[in-house]
């Protein structure tokens, strides 16, 4: 009964992105604990905004109270979804790995549709919005390289999630390649969703599917004496948080107690005295944005302790503002308004920052920033690995 | 469990802990701040109260009881707290006005007047004359804020609303972030006809540029104008907090957000560690000294049973204010319950003094006798004990 805790000190309400921008949102506050009192089994929901809650979870980092104001709105969202008919654009979304995994297989094609008028104007039709181009599907996804690479006494399990693994698996491949040559076994088992997707869009059943297999799958590598590395903050924050909690499937619990964001086990090793990495230089100037899931692990920011001990790298870190794309939240049209007014914000200070290039460690705050900055995006992989390729090569 | 090592561990991210991570960190030290959420500064009016008895703060110190933390610092320790502090806020474009020897009374949202020592540059030309004449421009359907408690209160004011298409503080000040929109309530205000003296807004101008914001309509309407603060969500709170937690980020500094603390490690009269409720797994983090900065009942810092009172982190031993019955006034709204003198003792090195632990150093509204609703000290006692117990936490580091 966490929600009586909350003292209604507004300090959630403060931190809400959502609520800044769009008076529709009554705040983390009235959505949360005081409506929560309201919401009863068996009766109805009417409380339609709850669904313009970005699940950003910006207001359980800060409340004091221990209230979860976020938990609270996502299971209100979910009883409202289940009670009320969804829009197409929900079961999409809800699907993204199916949507994923067809749009790389046949990604010559989807690619070259996607981007037409035609295709623009029928993705509006069913509630989607087209203001930044959809991420592009790529044919050489993550689950079609190799399954095993590298050697070493350390063996990690990479859980890549499905934007690297469809859209970007470049990225995915660099920290493949991060992981590896700091001398690690690194297996890429078959693996699905995290099923963040499916649960924000209201469709938990879907969820659990997919997070089954996955603990399932991850759990058999942990008794073997792997680790899980993911390479997305919210497919983390679902791995560490969702798994063994709203989703509550077999296994959760280990593959919670054992799952590491990329940069925090790279620090976990140096610190071991596992591995010790020489830096080389990387000159430029970083706006390190956080996600708000980096956030809410609540690991702190590791890449900013290993961008510390990279020689000419200077940068910001920018962990006030939400980046509004959320995953599918922006790309729904009527958020589309509000993730904006919030994505421009953290963009205006992005650019007011003076950097050359932003960094986080999500591809959909990446899509984001880099669309609003007008900057090349990178996961702080990328520029570990560039300063690890230099300090190889200089003596 | 993962393994990270700072020379400094700083327990709690309001004022006090946040400026013990600052002067630390510009000796050298590697700090991380642990905080459980966002502290109460986010609701204070981001005035700097630093004893608010009388006219002159300073002074009024000098009137504090013996055993006010204020004694253990001195008076020199006040001043070069709060010079930090402006220097601070300027590096992070949030400048200060004021001076630790003068008090000025500013307008508070019910129309009455209170006593604080620093304010924020927005608010620095309130009126320091009771009949000089103010005009509050407000915003329509804004929430907790209502110009005719002010008009009712004071002579000589006069009220205008704005159509902001918002009614709460955080919308409002991020509508005032959009260049057009603030031209357009610019082109407003010009127009509109007011008896000569000074503007009066609730503090919702901005969120990030908020003086650039009030320079730049004082300077076309050609009118002084200044900030009220409002009730809470407050920007004048939230900035000065976000403004403190930039320059500590930016010096280097770590931040661990929004998990309990789940237990500490110690060796004999040494702490090694604390380890953080982190979501799947906890989170170790080690530091060679720690320093408590987790505030009172309300941040958390201490927690009362129904006859005993908690040191929440550490378990210390807390200066209780003897038998329950005595904790509470029996009038709510006559300051200085008892149960405020609570918390716990510090010597001159803000060490708890109660407990024998070496590397671990208290300050802020956790330290007995602070009473700062009383005395009208929060924020300045904030900074200039964490100040004070930072400095004394470098010689352990040294």
């Amino acid at each position: 009964m966490k929600f009586e805790h909350c003292i209604r000190c507004t300090i959630c309400v403060e931190n809400c992105p959502v609520f800044r921008v769009n008076p529709a949102f009554p705040g983390p506050k009235q959505s949360g604990p005081d409506a929560q009192r309201f919401r009863l089994d068996g009766e109805k929901s009417v409380d339609q905004w709850v669904q313009l809650c970005i699940q950003c979870k910006r207001c359980e980092v800060a409340c004091p109270y221990g209230v979860d104001p976020a938990e609270i709105i996502l299971k209100a969202q979910i009883k409202y979804a289940g009670e009320h008919l969804r829009g197409p654009a929900n079961y999409l979304f809800a699907n993204n790995y199916y949507l994923g995994a067809l749009g790389s297989l046949a990604s010559p094609i989807a690619n070259r549709i996607a981007a037409t008028d035609f295709a623009k104007r029928t993705f509006n039709l069913m509630g989607i919005s087209t203001y930044m181009p959809f991420p592009r599907f790529n044919l050489m996804s993550m689950n079609k390289g190799r399954r095993k690479v590298g050697k070493g006494v350390r063996k990690v399990v990479f859980f890549y999630g499905c934007f690297l693994n469809f859209n970007r698996p470049d990225v995915g491949r660099t920290i493949r390649e991060l992981l590896v040559s700091l001398g690690l076994e690194v297996v890429l088992p078959h693996q699905v969703c995290c099923g963040l997707p499916a649960l924000g869009n209201g469709d938990i059943e879907l969820a659990r599917r997919f997070a089954s297999k996955n603990a399932a799958i991850l759990a058999e590598y942990i008794n073997k004496g792997y680790d899980v590395i993911y390479g997305c903050t919210s497919c983390g924050l679902t791995l560490a948080h969702d798994y063994p909690g709203i989703l509550n499937v077999a296994g959760g619990k280990k593959v919670a107690e054992n799952s590491y964001n990329v940069s925090e086990y790279i620090l976990k090793l140096i610190d071991e005295g596992a591995i010790n990495p020489t830096f080389g230089p990387v000159e430029t100037r970083v706006a390190y944005h956080i996600p708000c899931h980096l956030r809410a692990i609540g690991i702190g920011y590791p890449a900013a302790r290993l961008f510390a001990k990279i020689p000419g790298l200077s940068f910001d870190v920018m962990d006030d503002h939400c980046c509004g794309l959320s995953g599918s939240y922006g790309f729904k049209r009527k958020n589309q308004a509000t993730a904006l007014a919030i994505g421009n914000q953290a963009a205006a200070l992005i650019k007011e920052s003076g950097a050359q290039v932003l960094a986080a460690d999500c591809g959909a705050c990446r899509m984001q920033l880099a669309h609003l900055a007008g900057l090349t995006a990178l996961d702080p992989s990328e520029i570990m690995m560039a300063s690890l390729r230099k300090g190889a090569s200089t003596p | 469990m993962s393994v990270i090592d700072y020379d400094a561990v700083v327990i709690g991210g309001g004022m006090s802990g946040l400026m013990a991570g600052i002067h630390l960190l510009e000796q050298g030290y590697t700090v991380a701040v642990v905080s459980r959420g966002d502290p109460a500064v986010c609701l204070s009016t981001g005035c700097i109260d630093v004893c608010g008895t009388g006219m002159d703060p300073l002074a009024g110190v000098d009137a504090l009881p013996d055993e006010h933390p204020y004694h253990v610092t001195g008076k020199e320790k006040i001043r070069a707290a709060l010079d930090k502090f402006s220097d601070i806020m300027t590096d992070v474009r949030l400048p200060y006005a004021g001076r630790a020897e003068e008090n000025r009374a500013i307008i508070t949202p019910l129309g009455t007047t209170k006593l604080t020592c620093l304010v924020p540059r927005t608010m620095e030309t309130a009126p320091r004359k009771p009949d000089e004449y103010i005009h509050v421009v407000s915003f329509n359907g804004l929430k907790d804020f209502y110009p005719s408690y002010i008009t009712a209160r004071r002579k000589n004011t006069g009220f205008s609303l704005f159509d902001a298409g918002v009614t709460t503080t955080m919308g409002i000040a991020a509508r005032f972030e959009d260049r057009a929109f603030l031209k357009e309530f610019i082109a407003w205000l010009k127009g509109l006809e007011i008896p000569d003296g000074k503007l009066a807004f609730p503090a919702v101008m901005g969120l990030e540029h908020p003086l650039s914001i009030m320079q730049e309509i004082q300077s076309q309407v050609e009118r002084w104008g200044f900030e009220i603060p409002t009730l809470p969500p407050s920007l004048p709170g939230i900035r000065l907090f976000k403004g403190l937690k930039r320059s500590f980020q930016g010096k280097g500094g770590d931040v661990y957000w929004g998990s309990p603390i789940a237990s500490v490690e110690r060796s004999g009269k040494h702490i090694e560690a604390v380890t953080i409720e982190t979501k799947g797994r906890s989170t170790r983090v080690n530091g060679r000294a720690f320093i408590l900065a987790t505030g009172s009942f309300v941040s958390g810092g201490l927690f009362a049973l129904r006859d005993e009172i908690q040191e929440t982190v550490f378990g210390l031993s807390v200066a209780s204010p003897g038998p329950r019955d005595d904790w509470f006034n029996r009038d709510f709204f006559t300051p200085g319950h008892a149960v405020e003198r609570a918390g716990i003792r510090v010597g001159k090195d803000f060490r708890p003094s109660e407990d024998s632990l070496e590397n671990l150093f208290v300050c802020g509204s956790i330290i007995s006798g602070s009473e700062v609703m009383k005395y009208g000290c929060g924020h300045g006692l904030a900074l200039t004990t964490g100040l004070a117990a930072a400095e004394s936490c470098a010689e352990v580091l040294k």
